[in-house]
């Protein structure tokens, strides 16, 4: 598998970016992580994002509805897209270091 | 591409075994031309994203453009060997009846009777949209098999089989493009369908992959790991236990019932109702308003319904039916063991084509006694209820112009062409037809999975090429209407894979945001139609 290196982070991800090992998941990670996105600065709302992400993750092995994501932070679908230009699935879960989303969705 | 000058159509068998670079590399250039509003290729068609050089050393990608199995370059000549024996090995199994026990009389019967008259590749999306590569000729791969078929398994083949039906080189090189080359292909069969002597070479390709994965453990990680591995042992291929699905489908009901005014509750684990719903899990998590228009539609209808929270009850996915026979059973008995412990009358499936396929025709062969539980489409459900009168629909409330994709494993496959078009043509004005439609549609260029795979580079050849027939037909259905995104369009896809290819392909070339093309099923057309639910429920969805 590809290595991803940025700074003094090093992680494995797959062909898609995404972490190989989503429990070797740090915040210093994540801000690499979103230079891939293009973002270049994590500020409080993209960490909003990324706790709900990293919390329901842990709580139940799945990446949270997109609807459900958006209701808990408050925030429309279309910032999500403006704070994590590839959107919820492809952007903001690759950040927060869950594994990409499976099955027909 | 030094060896090989002009690709797409200089191509030879022969050239298959060689060890060359790439066979294919298909620039913008090549590709068929789009109607408006991408018709100027130089402004409308992204640039093809290359393969990384990681990838192109760690894996076998002397193929085309792209990848999709990942298949590591072995570290032997010994390795190859086996390898190439092993290949060997399953293909004699594909013409044993105990050992293929589904497809063995139509995959023999292609094997030795193409007349190569290349009706098919008329019929071929893929081929047609490649600007006629080679390559992707539906034949090309049918003939590969066929000659190492009559080469290497039939008695006496190394001296007549070539002389008789063409030499073939049975190599690594051949191995390894044979298995990628299993998956440029949608298995939408409409090759089938235009043979006139009934070869099914899309068939042939389904089989490429069943040697794969059952002989050698190669399939795509997307459908066996992730996908069928996973859903036997989570219970769903989406990840989500019964515990989550019943938490997302609560907050559904919520949502659902905020939205439309009215109290939604789904039902779950009702013993002995007439229906057991089972959905395709990605609804969930991706459409939630489709499970929440069945529940609307089913509840106001006054049907006795449920759906199950038994490990895999609740997701209808069955990718095996594109890759792995084995996988393909495992998963269909998981689905009617849910149904019998709850004492259903039937099982009905929701907007998931390749579902339906997989669990009524298939699952044929494989469910007996009290497993053979009758097993429906929701389409003529949703027509009996829409034409009941149960329902109060005001039309006018769907208002825009809508057209109707023909998912391939639900229509060219299974017969299901007209209830879909009775609910329409009661519930949407301005329907139209694409051309062709009906069992003669095109795929949507998702199909087979393709649309959950978008690993290295493959997004680009699934928009440019698997995909680019189904958008010339749903641009053509709408020419004449404004095309900017002040007026919405609705292509109404009753499938998720097909779903999931249209949200993408929307996305890629800038339709939804630019001209106003937006997606979704058809009971979401439905409930958007009830006079009982406050106006606007499909707009609700996409806030």
């Amino acid at each position: 598998m590809p290595i991803f290196e940025h700074g003094s982070v090093k992680v494995e991800v797959d062909e898609d970016g995404f972490m190989q090992n989503p429990e070797e998941w740090t915040e210093e990670v994540a801000a690499a992580l979103a230079t891939t996105e293009g973002v270049d600065e994590l500020g409080e709302e993209h960490w909003k994002v990324i706790h709900f992400l990293r919390d329901y993750y842990q709580k139940f092995g799945v990446a949270p509805m997109i609807r459900k994501l958006c209701k808990e932070t408050g925030f429309k679908l279309k910032k999500i897209y403006e704070l994590f230009p590839s959107g919820p699935a492809k952007g903001a879960c690759k950040v927060a270091g869950l594994a990409k989303p499976t099955g027909c969705v | 591409m030094k060896e090989i000058d002009n690709k797409n159509t200089d191509l030879k068998v022969e050239d298959f075994s060689k060890d060359s670079d790439r066979l294919l590399e298909l620039t913008n250039d090549d590709l068929m031309p789009l109607p408006e509003p991408l018709d100027d290729k130089a402004k409308s068609e992204p640039p093809w994203k290359p393969l990384s050089d990681s990838a192109k050393e760690k894996y076998e990608s002397d193929l085309d453009n792209t990848l999709l199995l990942n298949i590591p370059k072995p570290k032997s000549k010994e390795e190859e060997k086996k390898y190439i024996k092993q290949f060997l090995q399953g293909l004699e199994k594909l013409f044993t009846k105990e050992n293929n026990w589904v497809f063995l009389q139509p995959f023999k019967l292609t094997m030795e009777h193409c007349t190569k008259c290349h009706t098919c590749s008329e019929a071929c999306h893929i081929f047609q949209a490649s600007g006629r590569a080679e390559l992707y000729r539906p034949t090309y791969r049918t003939e590969i098999l066929r000659r190492i078929y009559f080469k290497y398994l039939k008695p006496g083949g190394r001296f007549f089989g070539r002389w008789q039906h063409g030499d073939i080189d049975l190599n690594w090189k051949t191995v390894a493009r044979l298995a990628e080359l299993s998956y440029r292909c949608n298995l939408c069969r409409r090759c089938a369908q235009a043979c006139p002597i009934g070869c099914d070479n899309g068939l042939v390709a389904r089989e490429i992959r069943k040697l794969f994965s059952q002989e050698l453990g190669w399939a795509t990680k997307e459908l066996h790991e992730k996908g069928s591995m996973q859903q036997l042992r989570v219970g769903s291929s989406t990840g989500m236990n019964p515990e989550v699905v019943k938490d997302n489908m609560d907050f559904i009901d919520e949502d659902a019932s905020d939205i439309t005014g009215m109290d939604i509750k789904t039902p779950w684990d009702v013993q002995g109702a007439d229906i057991l719903l089972i959905h395709n899990a990605g609804e969930i998590l991706s459409w939630p308003e489709n499970p929440a228009a069945f529940a609307v539609i089913l509840q106001a209808a006054g049907i006795s319904w449920t759906l199950s929270s038994e490990a895999l009850g609740y997701d209808s996915v069955n990718y095996g039916l594109f890759y792995d026979d084995a996988m393909l059973a495992k998963v269909v008995i998981k689905h009617a063991l849910a149904a019998k412990k709850l004492g259903v009358k039937k099982i009905v499936f929701g907007e998931c084509g390749h579902a339906h396929k997989a669990l009524t025709i298939i699952a044929d062969r494989i469910l007996t006694g009290d497993l053979n539980i009758p097993r429906e489409s929701s389409m003529p459900l949703l027509r009996d209820i829409v034409m009941s009168g149960k329902l109060k629909l005001d039309p006018s409330r769907n208002d825009f112009p809508v057209t109707l994709h023909d998912p391939c494993n639900m229509v060219r496959m299974m017969g299901i062409v007209e209830p879909q078009r009775e609910v329409l043509r009661k519930i949407a004005p301005r329907f139209r037809e694409m051309t062709p439609h009906g069992v003669n549609n095109y795929c949507c260029g998702g199909g087979s999975g393709f649309a959950i795979h978008s690993g290295h580079n493959f997004v680009d050849w699934r928009m440019k090429v698997s995909g680019r027939m189904k958008m010339k037909q749903i641009l053509e259905a709408f020419k004449g209407e404004d095309s900017s995104s002040e007026t919405y369009k609705y292509i109404c896809a009753p499938c998720s894979n097909c779903k999931g290819q249209f949200r993408d392909i929307l996305e890629y070339y800038g339709l939804t945001e630019n001209n106003g093309i937006h997606y979704g099923g058809l009971v979401e057309l439905i409930v958007n139609a009830m006079t009982d639910v406050k106006p606007g429920f499909i707009r609700a969805w996409e806030q």
